[in-house]
């Protein structure tokens, strides 16, 4: 070996064992930067999410959508933006929405959603028809447990699995229950989730009653749910950030052709920078950890 | 007595259930409906209180016997009690108020105002960590050591470059390359290892059902 290729090797090898809080560091940049920053790229929607948007759009207007938020708090920067999303979707295109929660911690994450997006449409409204109302346009059930009970129950009658809605009025007496009785008034379930909980929705709900489920998961989780995709049983996915975003955009592109007065901000789309960056930046880790791999290889052979 | 009734419970229950899955009789149905309305949730709720009870428990026997970190268990405490009262008492938001006062001023402390401030944040803040410690270890694990690595390391370079709408303008197929991994190859491979563990379940669910695995009873189903 000579003594320019036992300093290359040097340098690989002190490369490879540099301390781990510079590879820190450089993550941190590259996340903040481009949300100061952004690049301001436009997301082209795939097939998985422009199917879940075409369905929703199009679905028969007296059917209602209804929301399952099956996140926790440590998902929500990646899986909430496909709430505000499909909230602003059906409330943009007039349709009765039905948010329901199998976990706990949904709960504060589904009314921080619909609180949010109604008072975004009840801003710009000027008649009680433009106006989105708690209990007229929508209704949020709450949590009920096991699972199972909620996922079968809703077949049969929602008000029988959720009496009373979540701030406590009774289901019954509330003007939008004659409108969603059961899964025969809602044209999908979207189930919003960093766990398998959209895989129960298909064995329970859809093997038992026939409803279309729709998937919103994490970019890590995607993989394991396009087995149900291909099939047909999920009629559409939102995957990660991207889908969100691309979801996102298929809106906008929607409201401005119709010329809505709507500008909503885009969570999901303002973050897909700093996602191009971090993924641009572990690719660099990557190719770098390996040159220094086989350098460092070839010194020792 | 004391393993039979378990079993046999177990044995009826797990047969009615799957049965009611497939027949449907209104008999049947209504019976089914039974358990899963009122019994199921009857004994999720005992399992709440159960729940409660064992982490009291723990925390205090951890906080007599002052085991490592034993202060924490006094926060852990504090705040079940905090949160279950302020949730029980307190009202949802400033716009729904409970029968406990949970606004001081301007300074508003409702379960919704807690979970908004407190939890969220906490929770996404430990899953951020993720991105931190995944590209380090990245960047010092993944290396093209055999075939089978460099394909993955391929597989994983298409997916990232695919999953960022930049690479559509620079590299405009490979969105479409990368979304094809996932519904092609990536879908033959998951139905293989699917119908595997769903045999896999199949069989474990009627070892259960007819007493042949006991190890849910205690005592290592000796």
């Amino acid at each position: 070996m000579t003594a320019s290729d036992k300093t290359r090797s040097g340098f690989w090898d002190r490369l490879q064992r540099i301390d781990r809080r510079w590879v820190f560091l450089v993550i941190w940049l590259v996340v903040m930067l481009p949300l100061i920053f952004p690049f301001g790229i436009k997301p082209k929607a795939m097939p998985p999410v422009s199917r879940l948007f075409s369905y929703i759009d199009t679905m028969p207007e007296e059917k209602a959508l209804a929301i399952s938020i099956d996140y926790t708090p440590d998902t929500q920067a990646e899986l909430h933006p496909m709430t505000i999303a499909l909230l602003r979707h059906a409330f943009a295109t007039g349709r009765r929405v039905g948010m329901l929660s199998t976990q706990v911690y949904g709960l504060g994450l589904g009314e921080e959603a619909l609180r949010q997006v109604a008072s975004e449409f009840n801003e710009k409204a000027t008649t009680h028809e433009d106006s989105v109302i708690n209990g007229e346009d929508y209704v949020f059930w709450g949590w009920s447990t096991p699972f199972l009970t909620v996922m079968l129950g809703m077949g049969e009658r929602i008000t029988n699995v959720f009496p009373v809605d979540y701030y406590g009025v009774t289901t019954e007496s509330l003007p939008i229950t004659p409108h969603i009785k059961n899964f025969n008034d809602i044209g999908i379930v979207v189930s919003i989730a960093g766990s398998s909980t959209p895989l129960s929705w298909v064995a329970y709900a859809q093997t038992q009653f026939g409803i279309r489920i729709g998937c919103g998961t994490t970019a890590v989780s995607a993989a394991d749910y396009y087995t149900y995709l291909n099939s047909g049983q999920f009629t559409g996915m939102l995957a990660g950030m991207r889908g969100a975003a691309e979801y996102e955009q298929l809106l906008a592109d929607k409201l401005a052709a119709a010329g809505s007065p709507l500008s909503l901000r885009r969570k999901a789309t303002e973050a897909m920078s700093s996602q191009t960056a971090a993924h641009l930046a572990i690719i660099v880790f990557i190719v770098i950890g390996n040159i220094g791999y086989f350098v460092t290889r070839r010194g020792k052979q | 007595m004391k393993r039979q009734l378990p079993l046999l419970i177990v044995l009826v229950v797990g047969i009615f259930a799957a049965a009611a899955f497939l027949i449907p009789h209104p008999i049947v149905r209504s019976v089914d409906e039974v358990f899963r309305n009122d019994v199921l949730r009857i004994i999720a709720a005992f399992s709440l209180v159960l729940g409660v009870g064992s982490i009291l428990r723990h925390h205090f026997i951890k906080i007599k016997r002052k085991a490592a970190h034993w202060p924490f268990s006094y926060i852990t405490i504090v705040a079940l009690f905090i949160s279950a009262i302020i949730g029980l008492l307190g009202g949802i938001d400033p716009n729904r108020p409970g029968i406990l006062p949970t606004q001081v001023g301007g300074f508003s402390f409702h379960i919704q105002t807690l979970f908004s401030n407190i939890m969220v944040p906490l929770a996404a803040t430990m899953f951020a960590l993720l991105a931190f410690f995944m590209a380090s270890a990245a960047y010092r694990a993944f290396r093209a050591r055999n075939f089978e690595a460099t394909l993955l390391l391929a597989a994983a370079f298409i997916l990232m470059l695919g999953a960022v709408p930049l690479t559509r303008i620079v590299i405009p197929p490979l969105p479409d390359f990368a979304e094809w991994i996932l519904a092609v190859p990536n879908t033959a491979a998951k139905r293989g290892i699917g119908f595997g563990v769903s045999l896999g379940i199949f069989a474990t669910s009627l070892k259960i059902l007819l007493g042949i695995e006991r190890g849910w009873l205690g005592g290592g189903g000796s």
